[in-house]
């Protein structure tokens, strides 16, 4: 119990909104407070993950399955060495214990594992987590669903693991929307955190441009030409309702404030400014006012500050505006074009793009005072349109350092660069939901 | 399904806008239009392409387009000549109207691109309209950067995308 002192979280119990489990049977001990083992930034956690047994044909393919899915889930979050289990890892006997000392003496500092049965028709998965080193039960939790949910079974395991082990909430079952010209158009699609499940979600053969999720994911917001010219649209996902907003000029580039207000810019009243609109179309009223382009917001948490491009000076710049009081105040002074700012789900950070001497594109962050400015890609073309993970722990991002534009995925500081899908056409203006 | 018949009215109507130009000389619209383009002063060998500033391989049209510089939608002196020849022939052809389609070229980015070809094509029908043309005869659209004319990718080709694109009604 000594080694458990370090640091206390209090772990609330994880509600999967979006994934079909049933609540009664997802049970976690140790639900009251987790020590966590570790301190932060000591490098990846050493985990065992265990093959998750099971008696008969169809429940070892679905075991086969899982172990998959959860290993592939941990990988893509880049914060664990999976070591390989140990052969003498249960001990003889009826109840085949844990064989911690084994699990020591490979490195593991946690191991996971569990099996899978069927009930009434279900797929039903229980799963144990230990600390390796205190022999200590940290997490047991059991998991039911179709075998259709399988993915989202394993991906729950993992959210639920992650979020014991750092005490943040993770992207699993979150959403990437973004454009893709696959089909000749410029069409909106999804896929899921890790580039699987992708699904077209618009067939207008027009162009459609930067969607966006409402905080929420009720309602899509997005730019398309169906109408003749660039107009906003906000589609209600439940009952899959369209508002546009009717008003002469453009309609681009929305950035939600929070599940009921949606700021774009609109051009009916000459100049091109930034207005709130409800998710029904209507205007609740103008933010910006300002002589050139005014573009690209992006809100802060809490929704009282709101960062945006502005040319007020020239090149575009980042500028940031109080929304209560109107104040702004220029973000960005290094680099002539600065564009596409995402604020981070933490409120600390933002990300944008800077179109550099060299030609190249390249993402910066930077903090939302203007203080500690550091460049995230370099020396691999033009890399665009950058979007936070849910955690923060990620960003999404389009890069054409392979040819045409493709999205890639890197951790918050620029680490781990690779691609997030195969697909065919360009993929561009990624969005990563807030929800799951 | 709506745009995509747009789109064919518009390429239809680029082909006829074309067809106008070179077929029916003896016309008082086509006839105004060349010799107004005579009167810019620029050497033609009489073939679309030598038209002068504002025609190209992308406009062939009665009237001819406008160029920008980068991130611009200033009206530099050539362009507003070339705007004040398309006044004219809005002038001696009231029946007819004009979409004018603002262009970027693809390098920065397309959010800001989409504002600033709304920004050029702006800027070239209020031009227009302080020429005495009705604003209720000039429609404007951007695409940003969208749709451009020439997929290059140097100083030539970005150059001819960075346009006020013309489409006669």
């Amino acid at each position: 119990m000594i080694g458990f002192s370090k640091v206390i979280i209090s772990a609330a119990l994880l509600l999967l909104a979006g994934i079909l489990l049933n609540p009664l049977a997802a049970i976690a001990v140790e639900q009251g407070e987790y020590i966590a083992i570790r301190k932060q930034g000591t490098g990846k956690i050493a985990i065992v993950l265990d093959r998750t047994s099971a008696k008969g044909k169809t429940e070892s393919a679905w075991a086969q399955s899982l172990d998959a899915i959860v290993k592939d889930g941990l990988v893509f979050s880049d914060l664990f060495s999976i070591l390989p289990p140990p052969s003498n890892i249960r001990a003889e006997g009826k109840d085949k214990a844990v064989n911690f000392s084994a699990l020591s003496s490979v490195g593991s500092e946690v191991y996971a594992g569990g099996s899978v049965s069927k009930k009434s028709g279900k797929v039903h998965l229980d799963m144990e987590v230990y600390d390796t080193f205190g022999s200590k039960l940290l997490l047991k939790k059991s998991y039911t669903g179709s075998e259709a949910e399988l993915r989202s079974m394993g991906h729950a395991f993992c959210a639920d693991l992650i979020e014991m082990l750092t005490g943040k909430k993770s992207y699993f079952g979150s959403k990437i929307v973004f454009v893709s010209s696959k089909t000749g158009n410029k069409e909106i699609y999804q896929c899921d955190f890790d580039g699987q499940g992708v699904q077209q979600l618009t067939n207008f053969r027009s162009i459609s441009l930067t969607p966006v999720f409402s905080p929420d994911g009720r309602y899509l917001a997005y730019t398309s030409y169906t109408s003749g010219r660039p107009t906003l649209y906000v589609k209600n996902l439940a009952d899959n309702t369209i508002a546009s907003v009717v008003k002469n000029g453009v309609s681009v580039d929305p950035g939600w404030r929070n599940t009921g207000e949606v700021a774009t810019t609109l051009s009916f009243e000459g100049d091109q400014e930034i207005y709130l609109v409800r998710p029904d179309g209507s205007i609740t009223r103008r933010i910006t006012s300002s002589r050139g382009i005014d573009v690209s917001p992006t809100f802060s948490p809490d929704g009282s500050r709101m960062a945006f491009v502005s040319a007020r000076n020239g090149l575009p710049q980042i500028f940031i505006q109080d929304m209560q009081t109107g104040a702004v105040k220029r973000l960005t002074y290094s680099g002539r074009y600065n564009t596409q700012p995402s604020w981070s789900p933490g409120g600390d950070k933002i990300a944008y793009t800077t179109w550099e001497k060299s030609g190249e594109i390249n993402i910066f962050v930077i903090n939302a005072d203007g203080s500690g400015l550091k460049r995230l890609t370099s020396g691999a073309r033009e890399n665009e349109s950058p979007s936070w993970s849910p955690d923060g722990s990620m960003i999404v991002f389009t890069s054409n350092r392979q040819g045409g534009k493709r999205l890639y995925v890197m951790g918050s500081n620029g680490e781990n660069q690779r691609r997030l899908l195969q697909m065919e056409g360009e993929q561009m203006q990624p969005s990563w939901s807030l929800f799951r | 399904m709506n745009t995509r018949i747009r789109g064919l009215i518009v390429v239809m109507m680029i082909a006829s806008a074309g067809c106008s130009s070179k077929n029916v000389a003896t016309s008082p619209d086509a006839g105004t239009d060349t010799s107004q383009l005579q009167q810019g002063g620029i050497a033609g060998s009489g073939s679309q392409s030598g038209r002068g500033y504002g025609f190209d391989e992308y406009q062939t049209g009665p009237i001819g387009d406008v160029f920008f510089d980068f991130d611009s939608s200033m009206l530099a002196q050539e362009a507003q000549d070339r705007l004040v020849q398309n006044a004219a022939w809005m002038k001696s052809n009231p029946g007819r109207s004009v979409l004018i389609e603002g262009h970027c070229d693809d390098r920065g980015t397309s959010e800001y691109n989409i504002a600033l070809g709304e920004r050029r094509a702006v800027t070239a029908k209020e031009y227009l309209v302080r020429l005495g043309v009705s604003s209720s005869r000039l429609e404007s659209v951007t695409y940003g950067e969208e749709r451009p004319f020439d997929k290059g990718q140097n100083e030539e080709a970005w150059a001819k995308n960075r346009r006020a694109h013309f489409v006669v009604k």
